[in-house]
């Protein structure tokens, strides 16, 4: 329904990475696809580096505006000055984007459809509404919506990852090396992601997580 | 077919048209990066105190969230009045009331916009209001090559002809209105009914060969 919002309070930090606001979500919109991401550190990763080509991707065409701040794009290996004001539309779902803050609190949105074709929501998102609560920090219940979406699509590899994190966060030390270990098998950039992850602190000391990430990562973020 | 796999645009390099009489400073994006999966544009008022969303409804189906990109804006949403300061979203449903008057000088507003359910559209509206804001920026040239360019893409729709009608009217070019009026009025016999009334048409209602 109708309403406002500012983006830093919408922006939750989930793992490691830029926070995360969940715009479209939050609002319930159908129409286009939208999102914001939040670095705050100078450095730090504001938009991951993906296409729009993969599975879990939309197709979509993106614009992405630099609301704070000040970043540097990177696509298909052009690099973008892109201080706060700046529009990078990225017409082919087949270039490789990412972007970096220059300035601490860099915040970047992302709106996103498919052209030629009705809105419909990228199967990354739909983990969205199950990450808003890291929000809040109640893991519990993210779990809980987790376990619901891989009842859904047992061979999920981003909701089998997001679950094996709401897991480690909630001391299930077991459940969550299974589930990231089947995540890793299924699709091995998890793996990459997994080492850097804080949501796996309780766990990565653990060998069987060394074990568990052997076999392959992202929560498929930083799109439209 | 060998587009650009991407565009860049800062929002000062955006064009500034002023429409809705002069009330409202448009700021198309969507037009200049040739987005086409959904509506983009930003609104900027200068001053601090003037329109910088249009008071609407989107009563045909479209969302729209909005963006207060710089500056502080006072929006209305349905019948609330929200302080809007940079870096707030302000989200409206179909068919609810909204638009924005500027608190600070510089605020800009981005919104984007679709309708759900069906692939976007691009709105015939877009290239005629670019006609009038080059012609509002003295730019009669560039407006007409606008208002030709609507023209051109829907050929028998009535508002095309219509408006570039009101544009030789206004730059006071009597032939050129009558043929567009007299073909706007052959598509559709209610822009006879709106040239009655349309103040862009004052100078030249009383001349026997008026069409409407």
């Amino acid at each position: 329904m109708s309403g406002t919002a500012r983006l830093s309070d919408l922006a939750v930090q989930i793992g490691t990475g830029p926070r995360w606001a969940m715009v479209r979500t939050h609002f319930g919109i159908q129409a286009f696809g939208i999102n914001a991401y939040v670095a705050d550190e100078a450095g730090g990763q504001v938009i991951s580096e993906h296409d729009e080509l993969g599975e879990r991707a939309g197709q979509h065409e993106e614009l992405y505006f630099v609301a704070d701040g000040h970043a540097t794009f990177t696509v298909n290996g052009d690099e973008i000055d892109a201080p706060a004001g700046t529009f990078v539309f990225v017409r082919d779902p087949a270039a490789k984007r990412s972007a970096i803050a220059r300035e601490a609190g860099t915040a970047v949105l992302i709106a996103g459809g498919k052209p030629g074709e009705a809105f419909t929501q990228s199967p990354w998102e739909r983990n969205a509404p199950a990450l808003a609560h890291w929000g809040t920090g109640d893991y519990e219940k993210a779990v809980e919506e987790f376990e619901k979406l891989r009842a859904e699509t047992p061979d999920d590899a981003a909701v089998l990852y997001n679950l094996a994190c709401a897991e480690s966060l909630t001391g299930k030390r077991q459940d969550a090396l299974d589930h990231l270990k089947r995540s890793v098998e299924l699709d091995a950039t998890f793996r990459d992601l997994a080492e850097k992850d804080s949501d796996f602190g309780a766990i990565r000391e653990d060998p069987a997580f060394v074990s568990a990430i052997a076999g392959q990562p992202d929560s498929g973020g930083s799109s439209s | 077919m060998n587009e650009k796999a991407y565009e860049v645009a800062h929002i000062d390099d955006l064009d500034r048209f002023p429409v809705d009489n002069d009330e409202l400073l448009w700021r198309p994006v969507r037009r200049k990066l040739g987005i086409t999966a959904f509506g983009t544009n930003a609104y900027t008022a200068e001053k601090g105190h003037e329109r910088v969303v249009e008071e609407h409804y989107e009563r045909d189906g479209a969302e729209e969230l909005y963006f207060v990109a710089t500056g502080r804006a006072t929006f209305t949403l349905g019948d609330e009045e929200l302080d809007a300061p940079a870096g707030t979203f302000v989200y409206a449903e179909p068919g609810t009331k909204r638009g924005a008057l500027a608190a600070e000088p510089n605020t800009t507003v981005v919104a984007f916009g679709a309708k759900r359910g069906v692939p976007h559209e691009i709105s015939g509206w877009e290239e005629i209001f670019v006609a009038f804001g080059h012609l509002n920026n003295g730019h009669e040239d560039e407006g007409r090559k606008a208002i030709t360019a609507a023209i051109a893409a829907r050929p028998n729709e009535w508002p095309g002809h219509f408006n570039a009608a009101c544009f030789e009217s206004l730059t006071g070019n009597r032939e050129a209105t009558f043929e567009h009026l007299r073909r706007a009025i052959e598509l559709d016999p209610k822009a006879a009914e709106a040239a009655q009334t349309d103040s862009d048409f004052d100078w030249l209602r009383d001349d026997p060969e008026f069409p409407a």
